[in-house]
C-alpha cells in the first residue's frame, strides 16, 4: 500500500491509540503523530522533496492515513472519556440510603388543627367567624343567656371571677349576644375561642379549654335545620357514613335543647371501650335559641327563630386522635405535638 | 340520686326492665348515670333466729365472741359471732355454709376450737351499707324464718342513678320518675295512697307558726304528732333507705327522708318538747347569730339567711339543716313536722355561704312544689303514726298568705312546627301533656295548658314545645338543610393575621404550643418592669401557682421550654399565638401576641450540617420573618418589654416609635425562675400593633431591564460602639441612587478584637447599562466618605 514510511507511521500510531487509557494519553498521541511537529505532519510537509512521480501516491496515502487516525482518535477518545466519566461518577456515587436534606418542618398544635377544620367545614356552609373577649361581664356570660344570679344552672359552669365584677367567660356564648346586638338577622356565625371553668385538672378536665360555638338566626330556622346542618358537619368531620342522634337536654339559653351524639367512629356503633359500649359519642350541646335570649338582644322571637350549638375542641381532638389525657394538649411536649402534625 | 327501680314500679305499672326504663328516660332527657343491682354478690342469705347465746369464747378485735345457736326453721346451726346485738330471739341476716357474700363464699370454719357453721351478717358484710360495729343486720320479729333475704327486703332489684338537669327538680323523687315513665309509656301512674287518721284535737291547739319573712318563705306548714315512740325503723324501710344511699337513723327521722325520696319534698321533724311555747317563728337571722346544726357545727349567720326559730332561739336553718337542740332523739314523744316552701335563691346562697350542701338544700334551690308539699306532709304524718305509734292532730298549721293560682299557657301547634320543623297531631300532643300531668283544653286549632305547681320550669310556650317533642321522640325530627340565601362569609382580620403568622412559623420549622393563660405570681414578677401595671388577679384561683392572668407574652411559652428541656429535647423551637391580659383605665385589655422561644440547637443534628446553637440573631430573624409575612417592616428601636438581657435586646418599630416586635436573649434571672439552665432566645410580635401599621403596598413594579453590577466592601470598625447599621446608613447616603441593594455577607472579629463587616453592594440603573468607570467612581466615593465620617478602615486597602 502506498509508502513504506507512511505505513510504518500508521501502524505505530494505530497501536498507540489502542494503548491510550486516558484522554491525556490520546492527546499525547494526537500531538505525536498529527500535531504540528507530528510524524505524519512532517511526512506531509516533506512531500515537496519527493520525486514528482511519487508525490501523488505518497500524498494520497498520507492523507488517507491522517483521516483514518483522526477517526480512530475520535472514537477512542469517546470510549476513554466515557470510561473516565464512569470512574468519576463511581468515585462520587451518592449513598441514597442516607437521609435527605430536609427543610425544617414545624407543627401546628392539634387544637388549632381541629379548630381550623371545624371552621372550614362551617365556612363551607356559609358561616362567618366571630370572636370576642375572654374577660366578660356577668351580664354577657350569664344573664343575657337566661342564667339569672343564684340559679342552680350556674353550677353547670363553675366560674373564675376577677376584680370589678368581671369574670372569665365560661363558654363562647357571650359572643353570640355581642354579635346579635350589633347585627340584624340573618346571622350565621361560628365562634372559636378559649373558655374557663373552675374545674380541678384531671384526665378529662382542664380549667382552660376551647370551644366552637355556632349560631344561626333567620326568619324560619328550625330544629330540623339544626339537625341537617350538624349531620353535614358530622359526615365531613367524622366520615361519610357518620350518623348523629339528638337527645333531650337542658341548657338555660336554648329551648328545646339537645345533646348530640355521633355514632362511635372506632366501633361504628357496635360498642367498644371508646364509647363505653354505648355505640355513641357525645360531641356537643345544642338547641333552639331561647326566646328570652332573642329578646335580650332586641330580636323578636315571633319574627325570627335561631339555633345554636357548642362543642369542646379538646373533646373532639381527643376522640379523633385517641388521646386519653387532656393535659397533653397543655404540656406541649414537642414529641406529642409533632406526632399529630 | 339513687332510686330503687322496684319502688318506681310500685307507682307506675310499666313492664320494662330497669335497663330498658333507664334507656327510655335517657332518651327523654333524664340522665340515668347507672343501673346497678342493690345487692350484688349476695346469694343464699336467709332470715335466721338466734335461739340461744351459749357461752363466750373470748375476745377478737374488740368484739366478745360468743357461741350462738341459730335456726332457719329448716335447720339448726352453731355459729361463732362477735356481734354486740346478738341476743336470743333476734331475727337477723344469716348466711349458712354455701351462701355467697360480696366478700366470698361462706364455709364451715373452725374458730376458737369450735366449728362455726355460717355467719350472722352485718350491713357491711352484706354489702348493703357501712354499718358493722352495731352488729348483725336485725330483722323484724315477724320476718319469716328461712325466707331469702333478697326477696324479703326487696333487694333483688336494681338502683337507678338519676342525674337531673337543674330545670327538673320534680324528677328528684320516685314519684317524679314514675310520672315521667308513665308519660313515656302510657302506663298508669298511681301516686302513693295517703290514708291519714287524724285525732280530734286540732293542731292549732298544740302549736303555732309565725312567718316573718314571707318573701323567703311563701308557705310553711306544720303537722303535730304526739305520743310517738322513737325506735328503729322496720327492716323494709331501713333496707330501702340504704338502697337509696341513706343511713337509717330512727323511725321518725327515716320517715322524713323516705317521704323526701318518694315525693321530692324535704321535710323536717322537730322534737316538740324543745320548741319554746311550741311556737315556730320563720325569720331572718340576726347579724352574727349562731346556731349549732345537726352535724354538731356551730354556724355563724347573717341577715340574708332564713332561720327556723322558736320564741327564744334558732332551731333550724331553713331548707338546709335542722338545729341540734331540737333534734328528734330516743326520748322524743311529740313531733312538729315541717313541710315548707323556701325561696330557691335564698336557700342556695345560704347553703353556699356556709358550705353546707344537703339533700334538702339541693331540692329547695332547684324549686320545691308549693302545692304538693301538703301531700308530702300528710303522707309523712301517716307513716310516723304507723311506724312510731303516735297520734296525728287534726288539720295542719298552714302559713300560706298568697296562694298562687295555677298558671295557664297557650300552645300554638303552628309554633311547634315552626320551632321543631315537625309536630305531632294535636291529639297526640294532648295525650303527651296529659301523661306529664299537664291538663289541656282545646282552643280552636291550638291548646291551653295548665301548669301544675311541680313544673315551675315551664314558663313559656317553647317550654311546652320541648315537652311535646322530647316525649314524642327527638328521633322524629327530620334533617333538613334549608336553602338559605347566599351571603358573604367573612373571617375577622385577626384570624387571617394569626393564620399568616402560623403558616410562616410552621414553615420555618417551629412548633406551635398552647399554654394556660394563668401564671404564677413569681413568674409574673420576674417578667415585670417597674412601670407595668399590676397583673389581673383571679378572685378564686385554683392554686397560688395559677393566681394571675398572664401579663407577659413569654410567661406560658417559657414553661413549655422548661418542660421540653426537662424531657431532653435538644432543639426546642416553639411559638404561641395568644393574648396577655392587662389592666387599663377603660377596662381590661387583651392584646394579641405571637411569641417565639428558641433554645439549644438551631436544628436537629443531621449528617449534612454541623450542630450549631441558636442565638439572638435567630430570634431577630424570626421576628423579621413574621413581620415580612404580615407585609410590614420595622426599623431598629430599643426594646421595652421586661425579661430580656439588657445588652441583647432589641425591637423593630415603625418610624413613629410604635413597637412591632421585640427580640433578645431571655434574662438569666427569668430563666432561673422557670428552672431553665440553657440560654433562651425569644421574640414577640405585637399583632395588634402590626394590624394597625401601614402594610407594604401590593403593587407591581417593573423588573430591571439593565444588568446589575456587584461590588464587595469590607470595613474594620475601629470604634467598638459603632454598629453595623450606622455604617450601612452611611454607605447608603454616600452611594446615592445607583445603589439598589446591600447585604451583609461576612462578619468576623480580628485578633485585636475589632470587628470586620463586609457588604455586597448591588448597583443598577433604570435607563442604561452601568460602565465599570461609573461603578468604580461610586465605590471610591463611598469609601472616601464613610472612612472620613466614621472611625472605620477599609479592609484589603
Amino acid at each position: 500500500m502506498g509508502h513504506p514510511r507512511v505505513d510504518a507511521v500508521a501502524g505505530e500510531a494505530r497501536a498507540a491509540i489502542g494503548r491510550a487509557a486516558s484522554s491525556a494519553d490520546l492527546e499525547a498521541v494526537r500531538v505525536r503523530y498529527l500535531g504540528r511537529q507530528g510524524t505524519l505532519t512532517q511526512i506531509l510537509r516533506t512531500l515537496g522533496t519527493l520525486p514528482a512521480a511519487e508525490r501523488p501516491a505518497v500524498g494520497a496515502a498520507a492523507n488517507e492515513v491522517k483521516r483514518e487516525l483522526e477517526t480512530l482518535l475520535e472514537r477512542r477518545l469517546r470510549e476513554v472519556q466515557a470510561a473516565e466519566r464512569r470512574r468519576e461518577r463511581a468515585a462520587a456515587r451518592p449513598d441514597l440510603t442516607l437521609p435527605g436534606r430536609r427543610p425544617p418542618r414545624g407543627a401546628v398544635h392539634p387544637l388549632t388543627r381541629v379548630s381550623d377544620e371545624i371552621a372550614a367545614i362551617f365556612g363551607g356552609l356559609g358561616f362567618s367567624v366571630a370572636e370576642g373577649p375572654e374577660i366578660e361581664t356577668d351580664w354577657y356570660n350569664f344573664e343575657a343567656l337566661n342564667i339569672p344570679p343564684d340559679h342552680p344552672a350556674r353550677d353547670m359552669q363553675d366560674t373564675f371571677y376577677l376584680p370589678g365584677s368581671l369574670l372569665l367567660r365560661t363558654h363562647t356564648s357571650p359572643v353570640q349576644v355581642r354579635v346579635m346586638q350589633t347585627q340584624r338577622p340573618p346571622v350565621r356565625i361560628i365562634v372559636p375561642g378559649r373558655v374557663y371553668r373552675r374545674d380541678i385538672v384531671d384526665m378529662t378536665h382542664s380549667p382552660i379549654f376551647h370551644q366552637v360555638e355556632g349560631l344561626a338566626v333567620d326568619r324560619d330556622v328550625s330544629m330540623a335545620d339544626l339537625k341537617g346542618t350538624l349531620e353535614l358537619f358530622a359526615r365531613q368531620m367524622f366520615g361519610a357514613r357518620s350518623r348523629i342522634r339528638f337527645r333531650p337536654s337542658f341548657f338555660p339559653f336554648t329551648e328545646p335543647s339537645a345533646e348530640v351524639d355521633v355514632v362511635c367512629f372506632r366501633c361504628g356503633g357496635d360498642g367498644c371501650r371508646v364509647c363505653k359500649q354505648s355505640g355513641w359519642l357525645e360531641i356537643l350541646g345544642s338547641g333552639m335559641v331561647h326566646p328570652t335570649v332573642l329578646r335580650n338582644v332586641g330580636y323578636d322571637p315571633e319574627e325570627v327563630t335561631g339555633w345554636a350549638f357548642g362543642m369542646g375542641i379538646e373533646r373532639i381532638a381527643m376522640l379523633r386522635y385517641g388521646i386519653d389525657d387532656i393535659r397533653l394538649f397543655f404540656e406541649n411536649d414537642v414529641r406529642f405535638l409533632r406526632q399529630l402534625a | 340520686m339513687k332510686i330503687p327501680y322496684g319502688w318506681v314500679r310500685e307507682l307506675v305499672a310499666v313492664e320494662l326492665s330497669a335497663a330498658e326504663a333507664a334507656d327510655r328516660l335517657i332518651n327523654a332527657g333524664l340522665e340515668v348515670a347507672g343501673v346497678t343491682p342493690i345487692a350484688p354478690g349476695l346469694r343464699g342469705v336467709v332470715v335466721g333466729e338466734i335461739e340461744a347465746v351459749e357461752r363466750e369464747l373470748g375476745e377478737s378485735q374488740g368484739h366478745r365472741l360468743a357461741l350462738c345457736r341459730v335456726t332457719t326453721g329448716a335447720g339448726r346451726y352453731t355459729v361463732v359471732c362477735g356481734a354486740p346485738n346478738a341476743r336470743p330471739g333476734l331475727r337477723a341476716a344469716f348466711a349458712p355454709p354455701g351462701a355467697t357474700l360480696p366478700g366470698g363464699p361462706v364455709t364451715v370454719a373452725r374458730i376458737r376450737g369450735v366449728e362455726s357453721e355460717g355467719m350472722l351478717c352485718s350491713e357491711l358484710e352484706l354489702g348493703l351499707g357501712d354499718e358493722h360495729e352495731a352488729g348483725v343486720l336485725a330483722l323484724d320479729p315477724d320476718a319469716p324464718l328461712g325466707a331469702d333475704l333478697l326477696r324479703h327486703l326487696a333487694l333483688d332489684d336494681a338502683v337507678l342513678e338519676i342525674e337531673i338537669t337543674p330545670n327538673r327538680p320534680d324528677c328528684l323523687s320516685v314519684l317524679g320518675v314514675a310520672r315521667e315513665l308513665a308519660a313515656l309509656t302510657g302506663a298508669r301512674l298511681t301516686p302513693p295512697a295517703i290514708a291519714l287518721k287524724e285525732a280530734d284535737e286540732p293542731a292549732e291547739a298544740l302549736a303555732r307558726v309565725r312567718v316573718e319573712a314571707v318573701d323567703l318563705c311563701p308557705r310553711y306548714t306544720v303537722r303535730v304528732v304526739t305520743g310517738v315512740t322513737v325506735g328503729p325503723s322496720p327492716a323494709w324501710m331501713a333496707a330501702r333507705l340504704r338502697a337509696c344511699g341513706l343511713r337509717p337513723i330512727s323511725n321518725v327521722v327515716d320517715v322524713t327522708n323516705y317521704v323526701m325520696w318518694e315525693h321530692g319534698q324535704p321535710l323536717h321533724a322537730f322534737d316538740a318538747a324543745t320548741v319554746a311555747d311550741r311556737t315556730i317563728v320563720v325569720r331572718r337571722a340576726g347579724a352574727g347569730e349562731r346556731l349549732t346544726t345537726l352535724d354538731g357545727q356551730v354556724r355563724t349567720l347573717d341577715p340574708s339567711m332564713l332561720l327556723i326559730a322558736d320564741r327564744t332561739r334558732p332551731i333550724g336553718l331553713a331548707g338546709v339543716m335542722g338545729g341540734a337542740s331540737s333534734e328528734v332523739t330516743a326520748g322524743t314523744t311529740g313531733v312538729l313536722l315541717e313541710s315548707a316552701y323556701f325561696q330557691a335563691a335564698s336557700v342556695r346562697r345560704t347553703s353556699r355561704a356556709l358550705g353546707l350542701r344537703t339533700d334538702a338544700a339541693y331540692r329547695f334551690e332547684r324549686g320545691a312544689d308549693i302545692e304538693g308539699l301538703a301531700d308530702a306532709s300528710a303522707r309523712a304524718a301517716q307513716l310516723i303514726a304507723e311506724l312510731a305509734g303516735g297520734v296525728v292532730s287534726r288539720g295542719v298549721l298552714d302559713a300560706y298568705p298568697a296562694p298562687r293560682p295555677p298558671r295557664r299557657l297557650p300552645l300554638r301547634m303552628a309554633r311547634v312546627r315552626r320551632v321543631v320543623g315537625i309536630a305531632p297531631p294535636r291529639d297526640e300532643a294532648r295525650r303527651i301533656l296529659g301523661g306529664l300531668g299537664l291538663p289541656t283544653r282545646e282552643r280552636g286549632e291550638d291548646l291551653e295548658v295548665e301548669i301544675p305547681s311541680f313544673r315551675r320550669d315551664l314558663t313559656l310556650e317553647d317550654d311546652l314545645v320541648e315537652e311535646i317533642i322530647r316525649v314524642w321522640g327527638y328521633d322524629r325530627i327530620p334533617s333538613v338543610t334549608s336553602p338559605s340565601s347566599v351571603r358573604l362569609v367573612t373571617l375577622p382580620a385577626s384570624v387571617r393575621q394569626a393564620d399568616a403568622v402560623r403558616r410562616a412559623l410552621v414553615g420555618a420549622g417551629l412548633v406551635e404550643v398552647v399554654t394556660y393563660s394563668f401564671t404564677d405570681p413569681a413568674h409574673a414578677l420576674a417578667l415585670r418592669s417597674a412601670d407595668d401595671k399590676e397583673p389581673i388577679e383571679l378572685v378564686n384561683p385554683l392554686s397560688q401557682e395559677a393566681a394571675l392572668l398572664s401579663p407577659h407574652p413569654l410567661a406560658g411559652l417559657l414553661g413549655a421550654v422548661a418542660t421540653n428541656l426537662r424531657r431532653q429535647q435538644t432543639a426546642v423551637r416553639l411559638f404561641e399565638i395568644g393574648k396577655t391580659y392587662l389592666r387599663a383605665d377603660e377596662g381590661p385589655r387583651e392584646p394579641r401576641w405571637a411569641a417565639i422561644a428558641l433554645t439549644g440547637l438551631r436544628a436537629e443534628p443531621a449528617w449534612y450540617r454541623p450542630p450549631e446553637a441558636a442565638d439572638v440573631y435567630d430570634a431577630k430573624g424570626l421576628a423579621e420573618h413574621v413581620l415580612d409575612a404580615l407585609g410590614v417592616e420595622g426599623v431598629p428601636a430599643p426594646g421595652r418589654l421586661a425579661g430580656f438581657e439588657p445588652d441583647a435586646h432589641g425591637a423593630l418599630a415603625l418610624p413613629d416609635g410604635v413597637v412591632l416586635a421585640e427580640f433578645g436573649e431571655v434574662a438569666a434571672d427569668v430563666r432561673a425562675r422557670f428552672d431553665i439552665d440553657a440560654p433562651v432566645f425569644a421574640a414577640v410580635v405585637a399583632l395588634d400593633a402590626v394590624a394597625a401599621a401601614p402594610a407594604r403596598p401590593a403593587r407591581y413594579e417593573p423588573l430591571p431591564r439593565y444588568p446589575a453590577v456587584q461590588r464587595d466592601l469590607a470595613f474594620v470598625l475601629d470604634d467598638a460602639d459603632l454598629t453595623a447599621a450606622q455604617v450601612q446608613a452611611a454607605v447608603r447616603v454616600a452611594a446615592g441612587p445607583l445603589l439598589r441593594d446591600l447585604t451583609v455577607f461576612d462578619v468576623f472579629r480580628l485578633p485585636d478584637g475589632r470587628r470586620s463587616v463586609a457588604w455586597r453592594l448591588t448597583f443598577q440603573a433604570d435607563d442604561r447599562t452601568l460602565t465599570d468607570d461609573e461603578v468604580n467612581a461610586t465605590h471610591a466615593r463611598i469609601v472616601a466618605r464613610v472612612t472620613a465620617d466614621l472611625r472605620v478602615t477599609l479592609r484589603g486597602a
